[in-house]
């Protein structure tokens, strides 16, 4: 008789849910990419700043299906899911405060350090830049094995 | 079989009964290695965190009175140095690398294996499934898997201090580019790799350890026992072990991709470097700052998990020892929980000159200010509790009274530091020496003694001696603020941390004599402390023998118990819980334990 | 024993049984994901804070537009990655039914679903190697960065640093995923859960491949959308 009862408490929804949320998260990831496509080559900062953040609340929106459904926290009680929900509500200071300094700390270097700021405008050219980079990327990466391996033999 | 009755037998059945009715069959069963070694007991593995604690408190104490010679007496020569030492005391001195590593492995031995692992990991140990009345942890093989990882970490850290070049030495902070070169000092080389393997090990352990706690607190509690009839040594932990699972992947975050910037190239952390003698680094677009914040992150936090388990255990002793019930109960877990919350919200206050934007540095000014608030709850309520009770002076009380002292000097400089402003003042001197190593560390060191005096009759049924106690307690107190309160002039003054002579600098010289002081009394404080350890073994082999179930009279669960509780705790059903853990004078009667049928006459409380 | 485990008794609290009628193990599982999701949250905000703190940043869509057995020089912005994503999405929607199968005591329902979720793990795992392997060709590695920035100017090695790191721990985890899947197969094959009478383990495993697929959601965003 508890059977039927705890099937009742805990996991409800059958395979019905399952396909529904299986589609809308699907939807939701084929508008994450229509969004995608639209943002390439695009222009308009400000647009392309819109459509990012269209992209993560719609990010979020899948979070909470998998969260909910995939992992059957809606099914749970509700003081489960307090305990799992209002710790995450940290990452909303733990995000701002290192983006916000992250910002900073660019507005920083372009006021007080010409050399950055003077990096970030000169254009590597366009054809042959991959190539050249990564040679220089190379010869800097041979360099640092060496520093690397230097103090291990000879200092 | 249905789910239900599945859940039930995990939760309940499985656990309480397979150790509960047979625990006499165990018994007969165990060897030296199941009992000893690899025990799965709850109280055993307590008892292994508290040792292993111990000796890590005296190796990180002897390297503070290794340093404080050389702080003291900087002109001075120990010709004994060099024959334990070695070459890292050349001609009786401690050299400037040896004086760094022995700075860097103080900080990270007592904040992390003796007051993290040491304290909260004894204490939620032993406490926990006593407390709540379950026969042992939700899990009692990660238990013991976070012990041995513990130990690991403590081997790898151990080795650390004797290879080539000297362990890691850029402080305990780890920061970067220190931490993340090879070349920038000898101890950033093998030092450094062993030292991340170590914490990563301590991690591990914590994670185990952590989620095992909560799991314990939240599902196994006996019948009756309510949140709100825990005693506060149990939210305590409670909220110790929420921090650290939540706190301490971020650090295992950072040390990854420090790692990476150690050994692949990368420079996640590192721009803008010129070695002298290497020449300058390709490594661009990193930041040190980035590795700060994680740090931090976790750091702050830690800084609540060596605190809180202190709190809880101090706030049971004094209301036990004063007879009278805990004032504001529900305002103490409050304040807990609120201590809990800040402590995620502050860490960049330790960054408040790292080039840190201002404006965010204003927010958590604002933040970290907000923390005196439950701060200031607590104190006035344990200064409550004490108010007008009967109070016995054991010396689980003296050491938790002494803890409220610590705890509200130490506390009161925190409100100078947390003001950006005058951080920038104060960064980096004696003044925050003084500040952390009052409220963070010798606070939760006497709240970890007021908890081993106070536990040791359940722990090995006999106790410890009283005469030896009050010498102890009386030296350490004296003394502790004999060494710290000092600095906070210096640090006043300017006179940075971190330095290796100070006599050379001509603003400084003048507390050549403070520093003499400071250094004769850390020496003598050290000194007693092995009183304090010969009482401990001492009295495990002949201490007067408790002949009471509850010797202090007290109401939890833990003095139900038999003497020498086995492993299961209780013989037979496990006690039902009637009543919150705080009935001290009530209705005329001294103390009304929590298994007791609340009467028919009984008042509210 | 019926009568202590009714779900809406409003003693939940008060002792002698789980307050959220789930066993230890369960609740063991979804705060070690919580702590999990700090640690990738961890990177993924790092990542953030470096990005936030550099003057460019290399367009994914010029990054990530190969796909395996397409011409040199193909030009597929997002088509490779869409695919691993749904993978992952199926896989763990066979995870749920495995889940399902096991609530219902469905053996071979376990099996087949538990089968086909490993299967997706590799599949994705087998893109993740691929595309790997494609951008170390192109001269990316952990410290090496052959792409410019979106402006044309010069690209600091952080973009590879982390798209390395963070893709390599979720591969790390994917992995694990797959060797829990696998254990819980054979398991399931020597009848062990139902001599125990339940599959209470499957449900363990499940969330942790939910989470997997999960944390890809915000990988799969912060690189390659945004």
């Amino acid at each position: 008789m508890s059977h039927t009862a705890e099937h009742e408490v805990h996991h409800d929804g059958g395979t019905k849910e399952i396909v529904k949320v299986t589609i809308i998260l699907s939807v939701l990831t084929i508008i994450e990419l229509i969004l995608g496509f639209w943002m390439i080559g695009m222009t308009s900062e400000g647009l392309r700043l819109a459509i990012k953040g269209s992209i993560v609340i719609l990010m979020l929106a899948k979070a909470f299906y998998i969260v909910a459904y995939f992992m059957h926290l809606k099914h749970e009680l509700k003081n489960l899911i307090m305990t799992i929900v209002v710790p995450l509500a940290l990452f909303v200071w733990f995000i701002t405060a290192f983006l916000t300094d992250g910002n900073s700390f660019r507005n920083l270097r372009n006021t007080y350090d010409p050399r950055f700021k003077e990096q970030s405008t000169i254009k590597v050219e366009k054809k042959e830049a991959p190539k050249h980079e990564e040679k220089h990327e190379e010869k800097h990466d041979t360099k640092h094995e060496g520093y690397l391996d230097e103090p291990r033999t000879t200092h | 079989m249905s789910n239900e009755a599945v859940l039930h037998a995990h939760s309940d059945v499985a656990t309480h009964d397979a150790h509960g009715d047979h625990s006499h069959e165990h018994h007969h069963h165990e060897t030296f290695i199941t009992k000893y070694v690899f025990s799965q007991d709850h109280k055993m593995i307590a008892k292994q965190f508290l040792i292993t604690g111990m000796v890590w408190a005296v190796l990180g104490g002897l390297m503070s009175v290794l340093f404080r010679l050389q702080l003291g007496y900087p002109d001075s020569t120990f010709p004994w140095l060099e024959s334990i030492l070695g070459k890292w005391a050349k001609g009786g001195h401690i050299t400037p690398e040896a004086y760094y590593a022995l700075v860097t492995t103080h900080g990270t031995v007592l904040v992390f294996f003796v007051l993290t692992a040491g304290l909260s990991g004894t204490f939620a140990n032993f406490l926990i499934p006593l407390q709540i009345g379950a026969r042992d942890m939700a899990s009692p093989f990660m238990n013991m898997l976070s012990y041995w990882f513990f130990f690991g970490a403590s081997i790898v850290m151990l080795s650390s201090m004797f290879v080539e070049t000297g362990p890691f030495s850029g402080g305990w902070t780890a920061y970067p580019p220190l931490s993340a070169l090879g070349d920038a000092s000898p101890g950033s080389k093998t030092g450094m790799d062993l030292w991340i393997v170590s914490m990563a090990l301590f991690v591990v352990s914590s994670l185990l350890g952590g989620l095992n706690y909560i799991a314990t607190v939240l599902n196994m509690r006996t019948k009756g026992m309510s949140m709100t009839r825990l005693p506060l040594t149990i939210w305590a932990l409670f909220f110790t072990a929420v921090l650290g699972v939540l706190s301490f992947p971020v650090l295992l975050s950072g040390f990854i991709l420090l790692i990476f910037d150690r050994n692949f190239g990368t420079s996640f952390y590192l721009s803008d470097i010129f070695i002298n003698g290497v020449g300058a680094l390709p490594n661009e677009g990193g930041s040190a700052i980035l590795f700060q914040h994680l740090f931090w992150f976790l750091g702050h936090p830690e800084v609540y998990i060596i605190l809180l388990p202190a709190m809880g255990m101090v706030s049971e002793i004094l209301s036990v020892n004063s007879r009278k019930p805990i004032f504001g109960y529900m305002a103490m877990i409050g304040s807990l929980f609120a201590i809990a919350i800040l402590a995620f919200l502050v860490w960049a206050h330790h960054m408040f000159v790292t080039g840190l934007n201002p404006f965010l540095g204003s927010v958590f000014v604002l933040l970290t200010l907000l923390i005196a608030v439950p701060s200031a709850i607590k104190v006035f309520n344990w200064l409550t509790t004490l108010w007008r009770g009967n109070i016995r002076f054991t010396p689980g009380m003296l050491f938790a009274i002494g803890f409220v002292s610590m705890f509200i000097s130490g506390g009161l400089t925190g409100i100078w530091l947390g003001n950006s402003a005058l951080d920038i003042h104060l960064h980096d001197t004696y003044f925050v020496i003084a500040h952390f190593h009052i409220v963070m560390g010798v606070a939760s060191m006497f709240g970890m003694f007021a908890g081993i005096y106070h536990w040791y009759p359940k722990m090995y049924g006999r106790f410890m001696n009283n005469t030896l106690a009050y010498i102890h307690f009386w030296v350490t107190i004296a003394g502790a603020y004999m060494i710290f309160w000092p600095m906070h002039y210096q640090g006043l003054a300017g006179m940075p941390r971190r330095y290796y002579d100070f006599s050379i600098w001509e603003s400084f010289k003048q507390f050549q004599d403070l520093n003499r002081f400071i250094s004769l009394v850390a020496m003598i404080v050290f000194a007693v402390q092995f009183l304090f350890l010969f009482n401990f073994f001492y009295s495990i082999f002949r201490g007067r023998k408790v002949t009471t179930l509850n010797p202090w009279e007290s109401n939890t669960l833990e003095w139900t118990t038999p003497i020498h509780p086995g492993h299961g705790n209780w013989v037979g059903e496990i006690p039902e819980v009637h009543r919150w853990a705080y009935d001290y004078g009530k209705d005329g009667k001294d103390f009304i334990q929590q298994t007791t049928p609340v009467g028919a006459d009984e008042s509210h409380h | 024993m019926s009568t202590t485990t009714t779900a809406t008794t409003p003693k939940l609290w008060s002792g002698g049984k789980s307050p959220f009628n789930v066993e230890y193990g369960k609740l063991m599982m979804w705060y070690f994901l919580m702590s999990d999701a700090f640690t990738f949250g961890a990177f993924l905000i790092s990542y953030g804070t470096i990005r936030f703190s550099t003057n460019g940043w290399p367009d994914p869509n010029v990054v990530f537009k190969s796909f395996p057995f397409a011409p040199e020089g193909v030009n597929a912005p997002l088509v490779f990655v869409s695919i691993m994503t749904f993978i992952l999405i199926i896989s763990s929607v066979t995870m749920v039914l495995a889940v399902k199968a096991g609530q219902n005591m469905d053996k071979k329902g376990v099996t087949t679903n538990l089968i086909w979720t490993i299967i997706g793990g590799i599949a994705f795992l087998s893109c993740q190697a691929w595309e790997w392997n494609h951008l170390h060709h192109e001269g990316a590695w952990w410290g090496m960065n052959p792409f410019l920035n979106a402006d044309g100017t010069a690209s600091s090695t952080n973009f590879t640093n982390y798209f390395f790191t963070i893709t390599g721990f979720h591969g790390f985890h994917v992995f694990s995923g797959v060797i829990i899947n696998i254990v819980m197969l054979i398991m399931t094959l020597m009848d062990k859960f139902e001599e125990r009478g339940h599959y209470l383990m499957i449900e363990k495993a499940g969330l942790y491949w939910h989470f997997v697929d999960l944390v890809w959601v915000f990988v799969f965003t912060c690189f390659y959308l945004i």
